[in-house]
């Protein structure tokens, strides 16, 4: 008997969650809790601020990258993107700031150039 | 009969006060670099921030030497403060499916402000003690204190001898979005108000100079690579400590800000617009970048740095009678960097009534 309500109480909280998340709206300070927590980190932060550029949300990549240098300055690749869109919101002056504190032959040709892409060429 | 009705009305009109006095959340810690502390009204005396700990209205955020802290608030908009700041957030207004508007003080310190939705009616602002910025969609950084006087005097776009407050100077500069932004962001635009006067800016780097208070803005001029280096190290005083950004073969390019930031400056201004060698390349080891035109800082100014002959430097920064020592660390204990361990779980909210 105990074990049979049990159960039914399981299959309810699963069942009922499903439906409760699809209705309820996400929870802005749990969602800002994450992005914070993403970006405490090289690789996450890198890959929430590649998300957000996906979708548009340039600001909110320039944000999450500024997050990661925080912790993490010495990160050629976070401040190469960071680099790469403040260019994009046509912020030249910015940029060159952070391309010059940037060494091209660490970073890479590849790299550099993808990242150069928004500003014109930088001749390393 | 009587009584019971007034009794009733006390007891709801005091639910209801109790209910207004709960803090409204506006957003949380989301990055925390060095000494950063929090104040509230209800418990004015400034305790550690902690990281992802709720900001509510009307809490005070300060920072002392070397330090940030990041506010990232519900609508995404990021408030980012560097070393020996204040910030409150006064009014803040979200409404998901609508709109957002805020206003906030920084009453001392370097700032930067990113929208994190487009606000094209104006109706956000940031208050400087002595100036206020109308915000519309943008990013907009700010230096108030002994630091925007240190910078402006080295502008070319602000005159000689400009008299100033050091404890009010506001430097408030438009970073962008440009209108050659792309993923479809509205181009930013600030009003900036002191004295009675309204200066408008929608070019990134365009910059403007409030000395005192009751004086009219200095501006709109474009504030020099040098200059928003300066202001970068102040914002950012992690990247000020990056290494590598000192030149090679030493010596700094330009005079470093009035704050005590950190060890090494920033290299900004070894980068070289345009090709003035005509393909040769810098004798320094500097990057051109073709087909961007040469900077020009200001009319008529002086060349600090960018576009300079190489080998030819700005000249060294005067002692500056308006600076200020830094002020002694708060608390002893905190140590000067690295204070909140990003990898660490998350810690419990804090201990104020009516927060999560």
């Amino acid at each position: 008997m105990g074990v049979r309500i049990l159960g039914v109480s399981l299959l309810a909280a699963l069942a009922l969650p499903v439906g409760a998340q699809a209705a309820a709206p996400p929870d802005p300070l749990a969602e800002l809790d994450a992005m914070s927590r993403a970006s405490a980190t090289i690789a996450p932060g890198m890959a929430l601020a590649r998300g957000q550029i996906a979708n548009g949300e340039l600001l909110g990549a320039l944000a999450t990258l500024e997050r990661v240098l925080t912790y993490h300055p010495e990160s050629d690749e976070a401040l190469l993107l960071h680099a790469s869109l403040t260019c994009r919101v046509d912020d030249r002056g910015g940029a060159l700031i952070e391309f010059e504190a940037l060494d091209p032959d660490r970073v890479g040709d590849a790299r550099w150039r993808e990242a150069t892409a928004s500003c014109h060429t930088v001749r390393r | 009969m009587f009584k019971p009705v007034i009794s009733l009305g006390l007891l709801l009109s005091g639910g209801v006060a109790l209910a207004a006095d709960a803090p409204q959340v506006v957003g949380i810690n989301s990055a925390i670099l060095g000494d950063a502390r929090i104040s509230s009204p209800t418990a004015p005396q400034p305790r550690p921030a902690v990281l992802r700990a709720r900001i509510a209205l009307a809490d005070g955020v300060q920072t002392g030497a070397r330090s940030q802290l990041q506010v990232l608030l519900l609508d995404k908009s990021v408030f980012t403060v560097g070393a020996n700041a204040r910030l409150t957030i006064d009014r803040y207004v979200y409404d998901p499916n609508g709109g957002r508007s805020f206003s906030a003080t920084v009453a001392q310190g370097a700032f930067r402000f990113m929208s994190g939705r487009a606000d094209r009616r104006g109706t956000s602002s940031i208050n400087t003690p002595i100036a206020a910025i109308g915000v519309r969609g943008t990013i907009v950084e700010g230096v108030i204190g002994p630091d925007a006087v240190a910078i402006a005097r080295s502008e070319p776009g602000v005159p000689r001898n400009t008299p100033a407050d050091p404890a009010t100077a506001s430097l408030i500069i438009l970073r962008g979005p440009g209108a050659g932004t792309q993923a479809g962001l509205v181009p930013g635009a600030i009003d900036v108000t002191g004295g009675n006067h309204t200066v408008s800016l929608d070019q990134p780097l365009q910059a403007v100079y409030v000395p005192a208070p009751g004086a009219a803005p200095i501006g709109p001029f474009t504030i020099s690579l040098p200059g928003l280096a300066r202001v970068h190290a102040l914002i950012f005083p992690s990247l000020a400590s990056r290494p590598g950004l000192v030149r090679s073969g030493g010596g700094t390019p330009y005079p470093l800000p009035a704050s005590d930031y950190g060890h090494r400056p920033p290299r900004g201004v070894g980068v070289l617009l345009g090709d003035p060698t005509g393909g040769q390349g810098p004798a320094d080891g500097g990057r051109y970048i073709p087909g961007v035109p040469t900077y020009d800082p200001g009319a008529g100014g002086p060349q600090q740095g960018y576009g300079a002959p190489a080998g030819q430097q700005a000249p060294a920064q005067q002692p500056d009678p308006a600076r200020k020592p830094p002020p002694p660390p708060q608390n002893p204990s905190v140590p000067p960097s690295g204070q909140q361990d990003p990898a660490a779980p998350p810690p419990p909210p804090p201990q104020v009534p009516g927060k999560p």
